[in-house]
């Protein structure tokens, strides 16, 4: 507004000189030349314009760093866990909270009868299979050397179903299972933790004192969250069954994966209904068995990697309200640093808004800058990081986080930078000119 | 009939000081015509920077009546003074008061910002500014790379560039060597002579011998106005 009436004074003034302009709106010349001068007066202090911007570019970078790193795990988190087998899905007996501090374990609520009669009558699986995990077997051993694995009763469709596939030997076969036969099928890390032989198919590993020969080695995993997924034995189920004595009742797994074009749901509901009437449960009462799938887990983690990345972010953000308060700092510096200046264009026209406009402008062009630089370098430094980590492929930096950053850094420029181009502007012409 | 540029009547200006009231300048009148030469003298303290203040639109008198270029300048607001300086004033420091940054070219450059036309034009005007003050050939040169003398020169082109109505100098001479001194005021002369209103303030009496009317300002009071020479 100030702009319009100094040109509705100009021109009462200037009756006989006419003046040579273009026909933009003023207030947007006004904008350009405050945009010029701004770009001159941070160019002519190019060492102070760079050490400004550093808060700023620091804070950027950190919050940038942090959300590509977080997005990055996130991603191949997700993409781990669609590697274990998204489909598959287990029933395992549901222990209400109630039954749990009764100290109950629920036992023998799924059995492998449950298992033999789902395995006949539901329709539409690719596969299903049963598992059992007895307590007291857990350590396992080859020749002087002994360690903790996970040991695992189950039979030949337990490859299908959770896509284990073998590197050397063979997987477990329907036979094995028939026969009880004492065979193992070994996870690949257990090689070096027993100080196997590359090849050990043929040889015989002690399980709490029973002896199994080596039928197979599995592919490897890897590690998810730092977990080795290749520490386990594979055994035939009716075998480990029949050595777990009295913990035969302890309830099993039951492991399915439904075939490519059929509804879960529909498979869900017939098991639902099959295990209901075989548990003998009347209407009104809960399920005792649940399904858990790796889709769950996936979207578990998302929701966990998302709240970390909020927190961090936000913990690194405050870095930014420092940078912007280093903005303010210089150039309420550069006000005073500059009053004989802003003195001499005032003496030559120059109105308060025009001077407010080149200290605002000359704010939001420093945090803008800061803001774009540390968009690259938390880019760069989150590159650098995944490299060093080898669970992280990639590093991702969703455009929210980009325009989060440069809105962020804007208010900055623009509220940091108000305080001093308002002081700027408000400078008595006469007292500019003499200050020294 | 020759124009007025400058008419000012009863123009007082008075500070508030320890409950006090101090004029700085009282009952104050005066006009100045178009092309007309001025000096305003007077010891220190006697008001004639007030004066100047008043006259180039930096500070608004208490009361009476300033006219500059046919605009009532008093009850002006700030950013209608800041058009008024750009549009109708030159001035001239005593200390040059060139952006220490810039290169001649661009200081010459500067008022035309405010009046937003374009860079080239901005760029031309400048050009011939400097030309005309004998500097045509230092348009890079930043202003430590010139002598006094030289950034007077550039100072004057940058009052001059704007075609203002009045060119004020304020002690233009005061931290210049005599010999510049003699060149400086060469250069008012020649500038008065193309046409220009020019009014200077200052306490050399060599200075008031170069124009055509003296002013002797003394407590805030005229104290004499002598003509030495008509107008051209």
């Amino acid at each position: 507004m100030d702009l319009l009436m100094l040109i509705r004074g100009r021109k009462t003034v200037h009756k006989s000189k006419p003046i040579v302009s273009v026909s933009m709106p003023r207030n947007i010349q006004a904008i350009l030349e405050g945009l010029r001068a701004a770009i001159q007066s941070i160019r002519a202090h190019g060492m102070r314009s760079m050490l400004t911007t550093l808060g700023i570019i620091i804070g950027v970078a950190a919050v940038i760093a942090v959300v590509a790193i977080m997005q990055g795990l996130s991603q191949s988190i997700t993409q781990q866990l669609d590697d274990l087998g998204s489909d598959m899905i287990t029933i395992s007996a549901y222990i209400s909270p109630e039954q749990a501090l009764l100290g109950g374990r629920g036992d023998n609520k799924i059995s492998y009868d449950d298992f033999l009669v789902l395995k006949s009558r539901v329709s539409g699986l690719e596969d299903m299979t049963a598992r059992f995990i007895p307590q007291s077997f857990g350590s396992a051993s080859f020749g002087r050397q002994t360690t903790q694995t996970l040991i695992i009763g189950s039979d030949s469709s337990y490859q299908n179903v959770v896509r284990i596939y073998p590197d050397i030997g063979r997987f477990l076969s329907e036979s094995d299972d028939l026969r009880r036969r004492r065979v193992a099928f070994l996870g690949p890390s257990l090689l070096k933790k027993l100080n196997m032989p590359q090849n050990s198919v043929g040889e015989f590993i002690s399980l709490s004192g029973e002896w199994f020969r080596v039928i197979g080695i599995a592919e490897s995993l890897g590690s998810l969250f730092g977990i080795d997924q290749d520490n386990y034995i594979i055994t035939p189920f009716s075998t480990i069954r029949s050595l777990a004595g009295d913990q035969a009742t302890r309830n099993i797994d039951i492991l399915f994966r439904p075939a490519t074009d059929r509804s879960l749901s529909e498979i869900k509901a017939q098991i639902t209904q099959i295990l209901r009437k075989r548990h003998g449960l009347s209407q009104g009462e809960l399920d005792d068995f649940e399904f858990t799938s790796a889709e769950k887990t996936k979207e578990q983690f998302n929701s966990i990697t998302q709240s970390i990345t909020l927190v961090a972010g936000g913990v690194v953000g405050i870095s930014l309200l420092v940078g912007g308060i280093g903005v303010m700092n210089i150039m309420l510096v550069s006000v005073t640093e500059r009053t004989r200046e802003i003195g001499i264009v005032k003496a030559l026209g120059a109105t308060p808004n025009f001077i407010m406009i080149q200290f605002l402008i000359e704010a939001l062009v420093l945090s803008l800058f800061g803001g774009v630089a540390g968009i690259f370098i938390g880019y760069g430094v989150a590159a650098f990081i995944a490299l060093l980590l080898p669970n992280l492929s990639e590093v991702l930096v969703p455009i929210w986080a980009i325009f989060l950053a440069l809105g962020f850094t804007t208010v900055i420029g623009v509220v940091f930078g108000l305080v001093p181009a308002m002081k700027a502007s408000r400078l008595n012409p006469i007292d500019a000119l003499r200050y020294e | 009939m020759e124009n007025t540029i400058i008419r000012m009547s009863n123009i007082s200006k008075s500070y508030e000081m320890g409950g006090e009231t101090f004029f700085a300048l009282r009952n104050v009148s005066l006009s100045i015509r178009q092309n007309d030469y001025v000096a305003i003298t007077g010891p220190s303290g006697s008001g004639k920077s007030t004066l100047m203040n008043i006259l180039g639109c930096l500070d608004a008198p208490s009361s009476g009546h300033y006219e500059l270029a046919g605009r009532s300048v008093n009850q002006l607001s700030e950013v209608e003074l800041a058009g008024l300086r750009n549009q109708s004033v030159g001035f001239i420091f005593q200390s040059f008061n060139l952006l220490p940054r810039a290169t001649a070219l661009e200081n010459v450059m500067q008022p035309l910002v405010f009046r937003f036309i374009s860079l080239k034009e901005r760029k031309r005007r400048a050009t011939e500014a400097l030309d005309r003050v004998g500097l045509g050939d230092k348009l890079g040169h930043l202003p430590n790379q010139l002598s006094g003398g030289q950034r007077q020169r550039v100072a004057t082109a940058r009052a001059l560039v704007t075609e203002p109505e009045i060119l004020l100098g304020d002690e233009p001479t005061g931290n210049l060597d005599s010999q510049t001194t003699c060149e400086i005021m060469g250069l008012f002369d020649q500038i008065h002579a193309e046409g220009q209103t020019v009014v200077l303030i200052t306490h050399e009496a060599e200075i008031t011998h170069h124009c055509h009317r003296t002013i002797r300002i003394k407590d805030g009071l005229i104290d004499a106005d002598t003509r030495t020479q008509d107008c051209a």
